[in-house]
């Protein structure tokens, strides 16, 4: 466990501004992504209303390169549902490397409770 | 194509309001979805807590880079929430959405009369003790705190609430502590954060309305920085659950697209509104909306 050192310190100060950066430029990137897909959308109107196609991840990059306003709307709710996923990722590296273990020990624990959450649903839907 | 584009209208309006307001916009996200164009309110729950995502990650990662949100009681506090969010995500699946409408409307209340009520004036955010030595400012904290509890017990003649807020104020809490308070209480954090996660899972919403409290006057921290650290939480809350809506299908590409879109541009306009209109007017407007919002729901769960 680390003491009062890493409270605030310039470690915590560089790790602060370090995940702040990372959160807000995936955010950019995820919004950009949802843009071009409501474009397409309009282009292509589509409503809303209709229904969109179930997430298929195999099919991502050839709806990509094919322009389907789906593709692009999944790549961007993907980014936007990562984006703390992969804070916590930076975060938990970043504590075992300074040597705080107990965060990061909470930080792995995070990501196993997101890793059981996923598979809990996987198999409700199998 | 004006469907998309009222969603879009719609979502912005609940990103200004939430901005302008201190609330997430998943409160107002997953009426509009449901009374407003008819979705069934699962499918609610999933489109809000990706808007809720998106704009707590845009607010935190601003707040993480100015040293406001507190970023190690975040994290350790975000394990319960994420706990509560996966329990909440499931028990989701088994409730009647009838039933699921009964509790978003009394969550509509509650904000509705916390809103009502008069606020306390804004304490001293961060004290002098915010110095450039953060250790010695824990310490001073400390004390304060101690000096605190030492007060109480003598005016109300508890002699044990002095001790008990020393022990708690040590520990792994104090390792948790920022520039100028010292964090205690961290099994209240426990059980509350718990509940925020149960919450937000179950009702698409970020949880702040617990969260907030929960680190302000149960844990010692300052509003302001509970104000940023819970912005900072919502995010994994919201996406622990969020994959359990996604996998089970119950996330609509072009729903969430405009809506989520509408969410983040309404919540950046608010932020920039924020300084330039009254909000005891919106207030008093706001809790106007929530209480309609509420006898709709319950029309909605009891019909």
């Amino acid at each position: 466990m680390s003491g009062p050192r890493a409270v605030g310190g310039t470690d915590i100060v560089d790790l602060d501004r370090l995940i702040g950066r990372l959160l807000v430029w995936v955010t950019y990137a995820a919004v950009t992504l949802l843009v071009i897909g409501v474009l397409l959308m309009i282009l292509d109107g589509i409503s809303p209303l209709a229904g969109g196609p179930p997430l298929d991840p195999g099919t991502l990059v050839a709806g990509l390169i094919a322009l389907e306003p789906a593709a692009f709307l999944w790549l961007g709710l993907l980014a936007v549902i990562a984006t703390p996923v992969s804070r916590v990722i930076v975060a938990g590296v970043s504590f075992a490397r300074r040597g705080d273990r107990t965060l990061a020990a909470i930080s792995f624990g995070i990501i196993v409770v997101i890793i059981i959450g996923v598979v809990t649903a996987l198999v409700s839907e199998a | 194509m004006v469907v998309g584009l009222l969603m879009l209208g719609g979502g912005a309006a609940a990103g200004v309001f939430g901005s302008l307001l201190g609330l997430g916009g998943g409160i107002l996200i997953v009426p509009l979805l449901t009374l407003g164009f008819g979705l069934p309110l699962r499918e609610a729950v999933g489109v809000s807590l990706v808007c809720v995502i998106m704009t707590s990650s845009a607010a935190a990662g601003v707040y993480l880079e100015r040293h406001v949100a507190n970023l190690r009681l975040g994290m350790s506090l975000e394990l319960f929430t994420a706990v509560g969010a996966l329990v909440g995500g499931s028990i989701a699946f088994l409730l009647d959405e009838r039933l699921l409408a009964l509790l978003f409307a009394g969550l509509l209340i509650y904000v509705a009369i916390s809103m009502a009520r008069p606020r306390p004036a804004p304490a001293s955010e961060i004290g002098d003790a915010a110095s450039a030595d953060p250790a010695a400012a824990v310490e001073t904290a400390r004390h304060a705190a101690a000096d605190r509890a030492a007060a109480a017990a003598t005016d109300d003649g508890l002699a044990g609430v002095a001790s008990d807020l020393q022990a708690s104020a040590t520990g792994f809490a104090a390792t948790l502590s920022g520039p100028g308070y010292l964090v205690h209480g961290f099994g209240r954090g426990i059980v509350g954060a718990t509940g925020a996660g149960v919450v937000s899972a179950l009702l698409g919403v970020g949880g702040g309305i617990i969260k907030v409290p929960l680190m302000h006057l149960g844990m010692g921290v300052p509003l302001k920085v509970a104000t940023a650290t819970s912005n900072l939480m919502i995010g994994i809350t919201a996406a622990a659950s969020a994959v359990i809506y996604l996998i089970r299908g119950e996330i609509d590409p072009y729903v969430a697209g405009p809506t989520a879109i509408g969410v983040f541009v309404g919540a950046m306009v608010g932020s920039r509104l924020a300084h330039r209109i009254d909000a005891r007017y919106l207030r008093w407007l706001f809790i106007i909306v929530l209480a309609y919002t509420a006898v709709q729901m319950l029309v909605r769960a009891l019909g």
